[in-house]
């Protein structure tokens, strides 16, 4: 058995930030489940939200942050992710990250939507990826230790606290048993439960889900971030970026339509209002090929293009065919962002002892019903360094937990036999992939930009057909190396126990908040749903239930932009 | 398009040798190789490769198509098989097969431990820098680690390729203590260095450019 006193799991931002913060005082260890520069952190474009400029305020962060919430924020989280927010720039600058800078040698800052100044800090358009290499780099001057390709796959649990990790190598096809004082889950958010998603493959909840499964709280798993601006196809992201350095919105007609949805923000208006305007040109038939609308950088320049957007420019030229310098980009919204997660309070503590969590994974909840571009990095960095502090104060004051053989045996069973099992001789009528295809099409069609209650309770009870479905599939569970079947296997379990909370809590809310759109329930109801959904496990299916909303300075106003 | 690919298979607990398996597909010329291999998975499951990303950020998806080291989702099909016949797909050459496509990245990972692959603060950084300066390390931390460039360059001297660039980008770092003493360190004969230098925006996927002037 391995022992370590910190265990993280997830190598990106939140984990590597909390990682270096524990190696400063003890004893920690990394599991990732792709190698950490290999995160999804590192597609992040855009830029990391601080107020460093003159003219701007942390009081004004913190405002902007809880109106674009629409007031579903907890406010005492949100003071603390906007006020340590012009410190970990720095800190990180000071670690190496090559941020751009402005004429007099300052750190550079360009708008994103939803603020009121030009917040995101940023390195071009490759602001996740320089900060990721970066702490990457930290890490391995610390020294921590990284166990890559290990997929954590059950959090075991000693007397009501969590007491160790059962996780798989999937190079040598081999489970391992990790005891460790805390555990931090720093894995991501679960874009692949949508077939139209900007994240990446290795994006599918299995830190939430399997959290869930151990019984910690989820909270507003409903409220799903849909990115205004995905190139047509493919769904790979366009960055905020682009309208923050100036792009326009056009439809069919050549019209800048958001003056219509959002006149004085225009296309920097938070990502749901944008977002729905382009659904709505669309649907009036002012889109392209009935599909799509067009996000316009020719009067920006070669140059500004050149040197601020330089991969923006790479991805639409190769992934849509399309110099952006020249000729619009056809874009369309796609998933982008999971603001919902396991619950925790403003230390990363979930509702299990021995249980932290940090980044996409966690609802702490600084974004409530939508998060502004720029504070998920910045999120993850903050987060996760007070999420590292906190873990190795508590291995200073908690007794360590025991974690009986039993229990050992008793977790492995199933995972042994699942190895053993063999494929079934004959072909399947049914598989992992027609469930996940059918899964995904699902939750884009019925689940997405615009709900409703018929709509939803349909999706419901066919998200349940497919689990059963799935529960009936013969697992490719054979020792091999690299058995990424089988990996595939648990995420799309994983998947569709998530997507089940997600549509079960967008059924319950009859409302419209940010980004959960309810086309029964237009309007923001705050007298019956001014609070948080929190999910639990039970009997049959998730519990839903009631959290109070952490309102300290701002009460909640009428949310125009 | 209706497309044949040719898909190196190793199995470390069965085979002695790899061998090549083909699957037959139908996908448009603007789709990527990586999407190739994904309906290939999808027709045979046991099939292994790495893939993360699927916009060239990662660095997950470097292997070989037809001969050459590449990004497996930053090579569309029209491209892979402009020449005609099946598109090839192998493991990143020297690096050793752990099984089908996927190779063994502990050493290449490792070898970025020779250069001191971090910055080392210098004490009288006053937090400013030229925006020139600024996005001449741009270039070089746009680097993905994806281990084409070791598998591409053959002799770089005691440090490897992708480690190198990591040691040029400090090099020029005005806030790193060693700076341009970090060059001395690495012992690369100069005219591999320039070689090195010269070839290297066209073989990496990210076309990575150092300036020479400033490193030798
Ligand atoms: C394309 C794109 C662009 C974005 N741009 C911006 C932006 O400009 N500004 C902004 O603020 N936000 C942006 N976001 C959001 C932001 O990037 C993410 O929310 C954030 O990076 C998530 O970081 P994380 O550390 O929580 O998770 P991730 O970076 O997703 O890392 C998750 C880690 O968990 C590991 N893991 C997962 N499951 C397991 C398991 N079972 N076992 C072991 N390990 C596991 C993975 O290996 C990985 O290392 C963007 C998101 C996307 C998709
Ligand atoms: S320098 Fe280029 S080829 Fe080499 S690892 Fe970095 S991105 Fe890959
Ligand atoms: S999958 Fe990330 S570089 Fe290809």
């Amino acid at each position: 058995m391995i022992m370590h006193e910190v265990l993280i799991v997830g190598g990106g931002l939140a984990g590597l930030m909390a990682a270096l913060t524990v190696s400063a005082s003890a004893d920690v260890a990394v599991l990732s489940k792709v190698y950490p520069t290999r995160s999804h952190s590192g597609a992040a474009q855009g830029g990391f939200n601080a107020a460093l400029g003159e003219d701007d305020s942390i009081e004004a962060h913190i405002f902007d942050t809880v109106k674009g919430s629409d007031y579903l924020g907890d406010q005492d989280a949100i003071e603390v992710l906007c006020a340590d927010g012009p410190e970990v720039i720095l800190e990180l600058e000071r670690m190496g990250v090559t941020w751009t800078r402005r004429a007099d040698g300052g750190i550079a800052q360009r708008s994103l939507g939803g603020a009121g100044f030009p917040r995101g800090c940023f390195a071009a358009d490759f602001s996740g990826h320089v900060v990721l290499h970066t702490l990457y780099e930290q890490s391995l001057k610390r020294g921590v230790k990284v166990y890559p390709e290990w997929h954590l796959l059950e959090l075991l649990v000693e007397d009501g606290g969590v007491a160790g990790a059962l996780v798989y190598d999937l190079a040598r096809a081999r489970f391992e048993v990790i005891r460790a004082r805390q555990i931090i889950l720093a894995t991501g958010g679960y874009g692949r439960a949508f077939s139209k998603t900007t994240n990446g493959h290795a994006n599918t909840g299995d830190g939430m889900a399997i959290a869930y499964r151990t019984g910690a709280v989820l909270s507003d798993m409903e409220f799903v971030q849909f990115h205004p601006t995905t190139l047509y196809g493919t769904n790979i992201l366009v960055s905020e970026a682009a309208r923050g350095e100036g792009g326009y919105l056009r439809n069919t007609e050549g019209e800048r339509f958001m003056a219509r949805y959002a006149p004085e923000k225009m296309e920097l208006a938070p990502r749901d209002v944008v977002a729905r305007a382009i659904f709505k040109e669309i649907k009036e038939g002012r889109g392209f090929d009935g599909h799509y609308v067009h996000l316009d950088l020719t009067h920006l320049g070669q140059a500004l293009v050149a040197e601020r957007l330089p991969q923006v420019r790479d991805l639409a030229i190769r992934y849509a065919g399309v110099d952006p310098v020249s000729v619009p980009m056809p874009i369309e919204p796609a998933q982008h962002y999971s603001m919902g997660g396991v619950r925790t309070d403003v230390w990363g503590m979930t509702t299990l002892p021995g249980l932290l969590a940090a980044g996409e994974v966690a609802n702490v909840s600084v974004h409530g019903a939508n998060r502004l571009g720029g504070n998920s990095l910045l999120e993850t960095v903050v987060f996760g360094r007070r999420v590292g502090k906190k873990a190795a104060e508590l291995i200073q004051q908690e007794p360590s937990p025991n974690l009986s053989r039993e229990t050992v045996r008793r977790a492995l069973e199933p995972w042994n036999a699942l190895l053993l099992s063999r494929l079934p001789d004959s072909p399947q009528a049914d598989s992992t992939f027609a469930v996940r295809r059918e899964m995904t099409t699902l939750m884009t069609n019925q689940v997405g930009v615009f709900r409703t209650g018929s709509e939803l309770e349909d999706a419901v009870a066919r998200l349940g057909q497919l689990k059963a479905r799935y529960q009936k599939l013969s697992p490719p569970g054979q020792a091999k190396p690299f058995n990424y079947a089988l990996m595939d296997y648990l995420e799309v379990g994983y998947l569709l126990d998530l997507s089940e909370i997600i549509a079960r809590g967008a059924l319950a809310r009859t409302e419209s908040r940010g980004a959960h759109y309810r086309l029964d329930y237009p309007l923001r109801d705050d007298r019956n749903w001014l609070h948080h959904t929190f999910a639990r496990r039970g009997g049959e299916g998730p519990e839903l239930s009631e959290g109070s909303v952490a309102i300290t300075r701002y009460q909640p106003q009428e949310r125009g932009y | 398009m209706e497309t044949v690919i040719k898909v190196c298979r190793f199995d470390p607990g069965k085979d002695t040798v790899p061998t090549f398996q083909e699957f037959a597909m139908d996908l448009e010329g603007t789709q990527t190789v990586l999407d190739a291999l994904l309906l290939a998975w999808q027709q045979d499951p046991s099939l292994s490769f790495r893939r993360s990303c699927r916009s060239a950020i990662c660095g997950s998806c470097a292997v070989r198509i037809n001969g050459r080291p590449a990004l497996a989702c930053q090579t569309l099909m029209q491209q892979a098989s402009a020449h005609g016949g099946p598109i090839i797909v192998e493991p990143l050459p020297h690096f050793r097969q752990l099984k089908d496509l996927v190779v063994d990245l502990e050493p290449f990972f490792d070898s970025l431990k020779a250069v001191v692959p971090w910055l080392v603060l210098r004490d009288d950084y006053d937090g400013r820098m030229t925006p020139e300066v600024a996005r001449r390390l741009e270039g070089p931390a746009t680097c993905i680690l994806c281990g084409i460039c070791d598998a591409e360059f053959d002799e770089t001297g005691h440090v490897k390729p992708a480690a190198l660039v990591k040691a040029l980008r400090l090099a020029q770092d005005p806030r790193d203590a060693a700076g341009i003493h970090r060059l001395r360190l690495l012992q690369t004969p100069p005219e591999i260095l320039k070689l090195f230098l010269k070839e290297l925006p066209e073989k990496c996927p990210k076309g990575i450019t150092i300036d020479a002037s400033k490193c030798l």
